[in-house]
């Protein structure tokens, strides 16, 4: 656990501005006692913050109101793909790895992207397939996904939300180029 | 907004959703599925509805979902009134315009139309178009729909998926109401029994059991969840029903709490799909609105809520319990059974889990009752399954089949196989859970039983297929990584166990596996499988067993010969092209070496590698282009021609000399050991050559008086000139190769001789028979062979050759005897029985052919030869054939049909096939396999006799130079450590310094072909038929090169 992630009782000292504060208190009332209500309150936050991840102040300050232990909405951040405790880039370039994506050559674009983006993988534990990873200067972020259901266009990736179908290496360098040059 | 509450009310709302479908006007309605839109569906909208105002046209624009083709999107419906509903395909903006002229002129856009509707089914619902347009095929007459039957997906496509009022129109929410009034519950539940519905989920469970089960628990509360967090990769099939009949979903899950007594229902939809949960949530709110859903459900007294949750990213919440903690707010790890899910689920309440796909086959079942449900299928599997077909076939989309359809009706028929000449290998069913199916087993009926028996399963229907590009073990190591990166960690076996299995897989793809290896993962397999908690561990291991079981020579490749046919193993290969190359030359290193201008360097890099490259610059079949990387970017570089370039530079140029020292002085001392080749055809020279560079004394021994076999004897010298052929055969008489010739083995010389005065022997006899076809009319004179044909022609001798030529066959031989006869100046008609893209011949040859004044007439198989009196060919009959079924080889049988065709002729060229005669072996002590070839060990090429080796034709039979020349390059490195003891193999070949840099961008020039000589001009001559790149277009695509072979650190 990181060391900046302690849940504690109260919100820490003016982590959370009053705004936040209510926008979680408001997100809680209207969840409250449903099922998969904590997923959804993370799938809000994250969603609510411009470089889309879970701030440690949020979680702490959700700990505190809904009396669910932090260890267990660690526990739950860490599970699923779709949550990031880092924030990401401005870009993000999602890449499928998903069986027909896959099998059309997906791989050869992931490692094109690695390499145009200059990522170097922290560690290979083997499993350097799925991933996310994000460039120092927090412009891009290069994510795999299990498959977008897409599969009849594969390969498949998307860049900020946009999917681009048979997309070749050559197509996926232009996007980047274009990403660079449009600044922010 | 009006809430339904009665009979009345239900069909004023029908009668308004049917006015939108069949309005007074003409009516657009856009295909608005992910996979529409991502094929720019939207931008198709924007025109249409730009070009209706600017217009002012009346006809009513909608949006609609998906009709499953996804490979022919954009989809977009027309309808006139009266007409039957036309579907256009592949729909572009520009093509709005001419869409509207037509629409409003009464006319159907003629080149768009992909099929017709005169009037559809919706299981609950009926809805007639209209007739006409007879031109237009019905939609189930065209082969992606032939056999589909639509019952869960009977609404996509079809109606508004944001519209309740379509929905209505077509019979939605019937069935509900009827099961509201009937108020019979029970009798609900026995009908889903008796219907024999399983989850189309995974396992397969009786939906009805299921119901069962929750409707007995005693509770205040009971939950219904829907399973939509469709994790397996490659299937989309829920996506898809959601985006476009939402409200099925709806209605099959309030019936189910209905009848169940559950009174809160969940949807667990995957953030993946946006665009399904936003028209989820939509059709909620609209149920709710209109009484359908919530309280006091249709005025009954029943109540339902339903909500949407959606799925954070983990595929083991496809996992009943891990689904219902990850609901609770935990983390989503599965827990044991019992208890029951429908003992004590969510938050400890009674919960009953189904798929997606079971919610929607309930209402179809409700109205039209189980017997009808049942006569769709198989006995045990009764109903349809939606299948997401992808992969490598040209009509990739969703296929809704009944249950029980043999696999080849999915890749060929429906899937129209695939868009390249490659050959299907296997389907992948099941996803991470399933298995791969080998194409030797399409037959397979699927169903749950019979894919489990194959080690498969049917998941929840994704269907992948492969080609011989797609490495098996890398398909077994992907699914593997997926699923070890999806454990939850919760059990050992599936952590460490697929941890492990990962592990080993990982060293086969390198190269680094051992037999033993295979070994330990089916043990490995089998103990995950049987002791994991979950069904995600206990059927992680399919992938690798169904792998391990019918790909075994795939492993077998890797760990034994470093060998991924495939090519996608990449530490197992320099490059893809590199992999392709039967003689497996270093492409990039001979590209670069040219383009740093170091002609010298890049033709020892070739020769070395390829001791013909002259004449493989020629005539090899090229399967390098095929793989080269480049060809996504623009096509292939043409690397045989580049080598052609770099040999025809050197050979004829006073510094062959200077090159034949040079490698000369690569050659090893001399180990004063003794080898014998018998033929000196391409396979025996390219074993001579190196056996002799390994520093054994090497004696060629050939019945013909020259080297080089077929290339000789059988290939025209417009494709290679003999002049090209012996500088070639020079270079290798100069390093020291002995040859005898005129001398016939057995005949001259016996096996008992060679074994006697040599320590070893290569066996690499050409095929020289020519196989002959039996009908009526072969003994005529005039009938001649094609083997003898061109032996005697590139002999010059004189062959009595008719005016008009027929030539039956379609490979190479049958091309070059019809272009010999074209020089040789007769009228050439070739018969093929198969279509143009079946014909084995290289295609270019063939193009080449028709343009010199060749004629072909494809699907005719001769039927008789007819002779006049005095016993010469007048002419030949041939049937026509059409298609029929697929065959083992995936290709379409050729059908006679009544229809005979006759051609006028004098000659008749057989080129149907050529044997090899391996006669002389059989009494010999040599092992002859079942195909009639020389038996060897696949990879040393070793015969059943010690010191006897056996390459080329001998133990493939007919097959193509640099094919043939890749075994005796391999024979001789297996020799040589044979004789030796030692691996010397790879000192065999110099070192080059040489740039190690991709380049940054990749150049902008275009491939440069051959120079073909006007086809007029080149038909009278037997001169050489292309000019050679010049230099600078050799360079220019040595520039192209995108160097695969660099490799970037974290490969
Ligand atoms: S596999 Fe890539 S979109 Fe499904």
């Amino acid at each position: 656990m990181p060391a900046e992630f302690l849940p504690g009782d109260a919100p820490q000292r003016g982590a959370l501005s009053f705004e936040e504060q209510d926008f979680i208190d408001r997100l809680i009332a209207s969840h409250q006692g449903q099922p998969g209500m904590l997923l959804s309150l993370l799938e809000e936050i994250q969603e609510r913050q411009p470089h889309k991840y879970l701030p440690a102040d949020y979680l702490e300050y959700l700990a505190a109101r809904t009396g669910i232990p932090g260890a267990q909405i660690y526990s739950v951040a860490t599970f699923y793909a779709l949550f990031n405790l880092k924030p990401q880039g401005d870009h993000t370039i999602c890449i499928c790895r998903g069986t027909a994506c896959h099998t059309r050559g997906s791989r050869d674009l992931l490692e094109r992207m690695k390499l145009q983006l200059g990522l170097v993988p922290e560690e290979d534990d083997g499993s350097a397939d799925k991933l996310s990873m994000t460039t120092p200067d927090r412009r891009f972020t290069l994510r795999t996904v299990a498959c977008f259901g897409q599969c009849a266009l594969a390969p498949v990736v998307e860049v900020d939300h946009a999917i681009h179908g048979h997309v070749n290496e050559r197509a996926l360098d232009r996007e980047v180029d274009a990403l660079r040059k449009g600044g922010a | 907004m009006p809430r339904i509450t009665d009979l009345s009310s239900f069909n004023e709302a029908r009668e308004a959703g049917l006015a939108k479908l069949l309005p007074p006007t003409p009516r657009i309605a856009i295909g608005m599925g992910t996979c529409g839109t991502g094929n720019g569906a939207e931008a198709v909208l924007q025109s249409f509805s730009d070009a209706i105002n600017q217009r002012g046209l009346s006809i009513a624009l909608a949006r609609t979902g998906c009709f499953g083709f996804c490979a022919a999107e954009p989809l977009v419906n027309v309808w006139l009134p009266g007409k039957p509903l036309v579907i256009l395909q592949r729909v572009q903006p520009n093509d709005t315009a001419a869409i509207l002229d037509d629409l409003t002129a009464g006319r159907i856009p003629a080149g768009l139309a992909l099929c017709r509707i005169d009037e559809w089914d919706h299981i609950t619902g009926h809805v007639k178009y209209g007739s006409g347009f007879p031109e237009i095929p019905l939609w189930n007459e065209i082969p992606f729909f032939k056999g589909q039957k639509k019952i869960v997906l009977r609404n996509c496509g079809l109606i508004d998926p944001t519209d309740i009022e379509e929905f209505l129109a077509v019979g939605g929410y019937q069935a509900l109401y009827k099961a509201l009034i009937d108020a019979n519950p029970a009798s609900i539940v026995e009908s889903i029994k008796a219907a024999k519905l399983r989850g189309r989920g995974g396992a397969g469970f009786q939906t009805g059991s299921k119901w069962e089960f929750l409707s007995k628990a005693k509770a205040d509360r009971k939950y219904l969840i829907c399973n939509a967090d469709e994790g397996d990769p490659g299937a989309y099939m829920n996506r898809n029903e959601i985006e476009s009949d939402p409200h099925s979903l709806i209605e099959g899950m309030i019936i189910g709490g209905y009848v169940t007594g559950a009174s809160h229902g969940i949807v667990y939809v995957r953030a993946e799909y946006p665009l399904a949960v936003h028209r989820l949530e939509t059709a909620i709110h609209q149920a709710e609105e209109w009484g359908l859903l919530g309280d006091n459900i249709l005025g009954r007294g029943f109540n339902f809520r339903l909500q949407l949750i959606e799925g954070a990213g983990a595929f083991v919440c496809g996992e009943e319990t891990a689904l219902i903690r990850s609901l609770e707010g935990k983390a989503g790890r599965p827990t044991p059974r019992p208890p029951y899910p429908a003992d004590s689920g969510l938050f400890g309440q009674p919960t009953n889990i189904n798929n997606v796909e079971t919610w929607y086959n309930v209402a179809p079942i409700v109205v039209k009752g189980p017997a009808w449900f049942t006569e769709t299928g198989s006995p045990k599997s009764p109903g349809t399954k939606v299948f997401s077909l992808v992969g490598k076939v040209v009509n990739t989309g969703l296929v809704e089949m009944p249950l029980g359809t043999p696999l080849k009706t999915f890749v060929y028929d429906v899937g129209g196989g695939t868009a390249n000449d490659r050959a299907v290998k296997a389907v992948q069913t099941g996803g991470p859970s399933g298995g791969c199916i080998p194409q030797e087993m399409f037959d397979t009926p699927v169903d749950y039983e019979t894919l489990a028996q194959l080690g498969s399963i049917m998941g929840s229907g994704g269907m992948v297929v492969m080609d011989e590009d797609n490495c098996m073990v890398d398909v077994a190591r992907y699914f593997i990584e997926f699923t070890h990166s999806e454990s939850c960690g919760k059990c050992i076996p599936c952590r460490v166990g697929l941890d492990k299995s990962l592990h080993y897989l990982n060293r086969i793809t390198q190269g680094k596996g051992t037999e033993a290896d295979l070994a330990t993962l089916d043990e490995l397999g089998r103990m995950i499988r049987d002791t994991s908690l979950c069904g995600l561990g206990q059927t992680a291991p399919n992938p690798v067993l169904t792998t391990m079981r019918h790909f075994r020579h795939e492993f077998e490749d890797h760990i034994r010969a470093s060998r991924c046919r495939a090519g996608v193993c990449e530490d197992l290969a320099l490059s893809p092209c590199e992999n392709s190359c039967p003689l497996h030359m270093n492409i990039p290193r001979f590209l670069q070496l040219l383009k740093e201008d170091r002609l010298e360097d890049a033709f020892v890099s070739v020769v070395m590698d390829n001791p013909l490259p002259a004449s493989t610059g020629r005539v090899c079949q090229h399967p390098c282009d095929d793989r080269c990387r480049r060809s996504g970017i623009d096509s292939a570089v043409n690397m045989r021609e580049v080598h052609r370039h770099i040999a025809d530079s050197i050979y004829p140029s006073p510094r062959f000399p200077d090159l034949v020292a040079r490698l000369s002085a690569l050659r090893k001392p001399s180990t004063g050991l003794r080898c014998a080749v018998v033929g000196a055809g391409p396979t025996g020279l390219a074993c001579a050559f190196y056996l002799r560079m390994l520093g054994h004394d090497v004696m060629v021994y050939d019945s013909n008086p020259n080297a080089g076999g077929m290339l000789r004897y059988a290939l025209p010298d417009y494709r290679l000139p003999k002049e090209v052929l012996d500088r070639e055969v020079e270079l290798i008489k100069l390093i020291g190769v002995d040859f005898t010739f005129n001398t016939r083995v057995p005949a001259d010389i016996s096996l008992n001789e060679l074994d006697q005065r040599y320590n070893a022997v290569f066996l690499a006899i050409g095929t020289w028979k020519e196989n002959w076809v039996y009908l009526p009319g072969t003994e005529l004179t005039g009938v001649i062979p094609a083997l003898p044909f061109l032996e005697s022609v590139s002999k010059r001798e004189t062959v009595p050759l008719g005016k008009r030529v027929i030539v039956i066959g379609g490979g190479n031989a049958a091309i070059d005897s019809a272009r010999t006869a074209l020089r040789l100046g007769s009228g050439v008609t070739i018969l093929y029985r198969r279509e143009r893209k079946d014909m084995p011949a290289i295609p270019e040859e063939t193009e080449a052919a028709e343009a010199e004044g060749a004629k072909i007439a494809f699907l005719a198989s001769p039927h008789r030869i007819v002779g006049s009196p005095d016993g010469r060919v007048t002419a030949i009959e041939a049937v026509k054939t059409r298609l029929g079924e697929y065959d083992s080889s995936g290709r379409r049988r050729p059908i006679p049909t009544d229809e005979i065709v006759r051609f006028n002729c004098d000659t008749v060229i057989l080129a149907v096939g050529e044997t090899v005669d391996i006669d002389f072996a059989k009494a010999s002590g040599l092992k002859i396999s079942d195909r009639g070839l020389i038996e060897v060990d696949r990879y040393s090429l070793e015969t059943s006799r010690s010191k006897f080796y056996a390459g080329g034709d001998l133990i493939t039979g007919a097959s193509n130079v640099s094919g043939a020349m890749g075994l005796g390059k391999k024979a001789a490195r297996n020799i040589d450590k044979r004789l030796t003891g030692l691996k010397r193999w790879r000192d065999l070949f110099p070192k080059f310094e040489y740039d190690q840099a991709a380049p940054a961008h990749p150049s902008d020039s275009r491939r440069h072909h051959v120079r073909e000589l006007e086809a007029e001009d080149r038909a009278r001559t037997f001169s050489e038929a292309t000019v050679g790149l010049t230099s600078v277009e050799a360079m220019e695509e040595s520039c192209r090169c995108l160097r695969c072979d660099v490799r970037t650190g974290d490969h």
